[in-house]
């Protein structure tokens, strides 16, 4: 009976089974599919070529990946930096405060990345609530906030703040009080206490949010555009230019697939960095 | 949790119920819906409310696209099942829309007429709404002269049309201007910048020529965006003069808004047979649509009428002539303020000096080449 149970919990499940199957891998098969076709073909029945993979380094869409993999790089920096004390009172600190802090931060996901952005640039633009408050007080303004490689991080760290902030918290309040006492009693500074303590403990809070932040920023499009002015032509758009002004499926799936590589590889070294099992506590 | 026979039975007869629903409602009769593929204003309720209420009970349903081809991908994805109009610019329709048989010929009985009323650039009938075979394939209504804008405080108009594309080349012109990353427009603007006729085959020097002049154009910038109130917003705030690539279809929303030193420029002289200047018109076809709807020829006609053209001149996001206004009845329907904001005083002017949009006939060496330039 216990056999047949777990035989019809599987018929059941299968139906919900494909269509996530459906959902999450059919878009990613068709875009690997095209990625090998010959160029500007809009199907799949063509015999593969390959050739949108050499146009990436002979066309220097390489530029672009390398773009947002640093800028990607940079906004994660930042974000851990800024993100560990806010992160760390949240978890250990404020108390019941950190109600207000997480419903502050989860309400601005309310609001469409897109606007927010438009709200910097109305901001920040030359004669915007800045410059303009400026030159009306003391005669001098900030005439280069805008259209700059900073200012795509600065967005790109705005954006992705709460997908840093709140792993981290949750990794932070996992490391227990008495070991940070412990180590404190036995003679450990402050820079000891983080480094051989808090870092470590918290290590899968930090890899997850150092992930997420990582992936959605390398694949980032809108900062680069609103903030930026496309200082810098990220790979993102390199993606959508190919698929839309140039009419050349192939090439922005090869170049989407490239992406996909490069940001999985990452993602797997990265996770391989740390042994979260033993961190946790788990035995193999 | 266990599962029985019973429940198990159940279960998979919902579902099957539940797959069996799909193909029947597809199957339906769709001549009480109608869905369109656009650029923004067919989609406003100025528009689609009062067809609504002229249909009564029939589902209408529109969608606003973000460039030509992007409309297009959705078509060539599968989608012609789903759209019964589409509504892009005049060189898509006939070069690739019709050859590939993403749309179909219209009733020229019944549409032929109403080019009769249009204004004289678009009777005769309109080259650009006809295949090869002679077969009518979209309705024109709302264009527009597309080149470049410039601040009139900072660049007097006649300088601008003088000196037309080299402005941009102008050494003191670097880090004064923006790009609209309009890629196709500004592919065939960089052609007429170096010299060179967009629509001929760009090879040999001229492709070298092409690189320099996209090039020099993009380091000069002081920012590139596809957004065309962030480059109005620029060119108001003085953070630029000018911008590459524009016409009365940008410029349109700031000088409605009293920002009437926006404006659309034309060169007075260019490579394209002498005109320096381009000019976008919008063709509105049929999809070929395996299960179309009656509805879709209905609406067509419907935009033809004066009320109706006015609103879909003006309707939200930019405002633009459209071709009807060869009408008396369409005219009237504006006033001064909006005939202003469509540059109306000079327009017949700029179409002159503006050619129609083609199909670039070397787009793909010139868009790599332009993409390169643009990645710096």
């Amino acid at each position: 009976m216990q056999q047949l149970d777990r035989k019809l919990g599987f018929f059941s499940a299968l139906p919900m089974f494909v269509v996530l199957a459906v959902s999450f891998l059919a878009p990613l098969v068709v875009v690997v599919l095209f990625s090998v076709m010959p160029q500007k073909v809009f199907d799949l029945a063509h015999v593969p070529d390959f050739s949108s993979f050499p146009y990436f380094f002979e066309q220097g869409y390489y530029k672009s990946l390398l773009w947002s993999l640093g800028l990607a790089f940079c906004s994660t920096v930042i974000l851990f930096i800024v993100c560990w004390p806010l992160a760390y009172g949240m978890a250990k600190v404020f108390g019941r405060f950190t109600l207000v802090i997480t419903i502050a931060v989860v309400m601005s996901l309310f609001v469409s990345e897109n606007i927010r952005l438009f709200g910097w640039v109305l901001t920040l633009m030359k004669g915007g609530l800045i410059d303009g408050h400026l030159q009306a007080w003391f005669g001098v303004g900030i005439d280069g906030a805008l259209y700059n490689v900073p200012i795509i991080v600065f967005g790109l760290v705005y954006v992705y703040f709460p997908f840093m902030l709140f792993p981290l918290a949750q990794g932070i309040s996992m490391v227990p009080d008495d070991a940070r006492q412990a180590a404190s009693d036995l003679g450990a500074t402050r820079w000891q206490i983080l480094k051989e303590v808090d870092l470590p403990l918290a290590a899968p809070g930090i890899m997850v949010g150092s992930l997420l932040s990582f992936v959605l920023a390398a694949g980032a499009i809108a900062e680069s555009k609103l903030l930026g002015g496309q200082k810098i032509i990220v790979i993102a758009d390199e993606v959508e230019t190919a698929f839309t002004y140039g009419q050349n499926w192939p090439l922005g799936s090869a170049l989407a697939v490239i992406l996909i590589a490069v940001i999985g590889g990452f993602a797997i070294f990265g996770i391989n960095l740390i042994n979260i099992d033993q961190i946790m506590g788990k035995k193999r | 949790m266990t599962i029985n026979r019973r429940q198990f039975t159940a279960g998979m007869m919902g579902a099957t119920g539940l797959a069996a629903l799909g193909p029947t409602s597809a199957l339906a009769n769709r001549n009480d819906q109608m869905n369109i593929l656009c650029w923004e204003g067919y989609n406003s309720d100025e528009v689609l409310s009062p067809f609504r209420r002229a249909n009564g009970g029939s589902t209408v349903r529109a969608e606003s696209g973000t460039s030509d081809p992007d409309m297009i991908n959705k078509l060539r994805a599968g989608e012609v099942n789903v759209w019964d109009l589409i509504n892009v610019n005049q060189p898509w329709a006939k070069a690739q829309l019709y050859p590939e048989g993403l749309i179909k010929p219209l009733n020229k009985e019944r549409f032929l007429p109403y080019f009769e009323n249009m204004l004289p650039e678009f009777q005769a009938p309109y080259p650009l709404a006809f295949a090869d075979d002679g077969e009518l394939i979209g309705m024109p209504q709302r264009y527009g002269p597309f080149s470049f804008v410039v601040n009139t405080n900072k660049i007097s108009v006649d300088m601008a049309e003088d000196q037309g594309w080299d402005l941009f080349l102008d050494a003191a012109m670097s880090g004064r201007y923006g790009v609209l990353t309009y890629d196709n427009w500004n592919i065939m603007h960089m052609c007429m910048t170096a010299g060179i006729d967009p629509f001929e085959a760009v090879e040999g020097d001229n492709l070298q020529k092409f690189k320099q002049t996209a090039d020099a154009i993009f380091a000069g910038a002081a920012l590139k965006t596809d957004d065309l109130v962030a480059m109005n917003t620029a060119l108001i705030n003085g953070t630029i003069d000018a911008y590459f690539t524009g016409g009365t279809y940008t410029a349109s929303p700031a000088r409605f808004d009293g920002a009437t030193n926006v404006r659309a420029i034309t060169p007075k002289r260019g490579p394209v047979d002498g005109k320096g200047g381009l000019v976008w018109v919008e063709l509105t076809s049929a999809v070929n649509n395996p299960d179309p709807s009656t509805l879709a020829e209905d609406f067509l006609e419907f935009v033809q009428s004066p009320e109706i053209s006015k609103a879909v001149a003006f309707a939200e996001g930019t405002y633009n002539p459209v071709s009807q206004m060869g009408d008396e009845k369409v005219m009237s329907l504006f006033n001064a303020d909006e005939l202003d904001a469509i540059q109306w005083d000079s327009l017949s002017d700029d179409l002159s000096r503006s050619s129609d949009y083609r199909v670039v006939a070397s787009y793909d060496e010139l868009n790599e080449l332009y993409n390169a330039a643009k990645r710096g």
